[in-house]
């Protein structure tokens, strides 16, 4: 079975109480990134993964894991 | 006074809605007009011929660029960013594959009917520059929706 991506984005961004256009801004980025990457519409690049993580500070590895 | 996220947002979903209307208005054109096949003579026509190709050159590089020359270029960054630049390179790699398609049907039917070069080339890319954009507009839209 192939592996897939999953994320806890969705929860991290709750968990903070911030919008997706707050975490957006925090990162640079449009809401449509945001609202894709939580829906797993789009895998993001190893930059914006680390720019995610960092902005909720946490892990990369915490936000993002492999399944499968 | 809004963000820049907020003002990037509105500009993408219009700029979403724009290239699909942008897409159905160029195809509807064709088929209104069929600048290729109209039997009048070529100076008659020449006009209609260079329209098609200002509009087909000019469709292709807002796919390739994502448009949006008349904003800020934070916000143009924020509309065309990491989501916005993978979609366009998926509705470029369909509207080739589109293109592909036809460019071997176009091969094969010119055995039956002759076709001039300058027709070949307009039914190749006229449905895949359409399509293509057709494509990056729902793309774009289902990016913008919320789950």
């Amino acid at each position: 079975m192939p592996e897939s991506l999953t994320n806890r984005l969705r929860e991290e961004r709750a968990r903070r109480n911030l919008t997706q256009a707050e975490l957006a801004e925090l990162v640079g980025v449009s809401r449509k990134t945001i609202n894709t990457v939580e829906n797993g519409i789009f895998v993001p690049s190893t930059i914006l993964a680390l720019r995610l993580a960092r902005a909720l500070n946490v892990a990369v590895e915490k936000l993002f894991q492999l399944t499968g | 006074m809004p963000s820049n996220v907020e003002v990037a947002d509105k500009a993408s979903r219009k700029r979403a809605i724009a290239v699909a209307i942008a897409a159905i208005v160029f195809l509807m054109i064709q088929v209104v007009t069929r600048p290729v096949f109209n039997p009048l003579p070529e100076t008659a026509h020449l006009s209609k011929v260079i329209m098609w190709a200002i509009n087909a050159g000019a469709l292709l590089l807002l796919l390739m660029t994502g448009g949006g020359l008349m904003q800020r270029k934070e916000i143009r960054t924020l509309i065309h960013d990491e989501v916005s630049r993978n979609n366009s390179r998926s509705a470029i790699v369909f509207g080739y594959w589109i293109a592909m398609a036809i460019a071997i049907a176009v091969y094969v039917a010119a055995g039956i009917k002759p076709v001039s070069a300058r027709e070949a080339v307009y039914l190749i890319v006229t449905p895949s520059v359409g399509i293509a954009l057709l494509s990056f507009s729902w793309l774009e839209l289902r990016a913008h929706s919320d789950a």
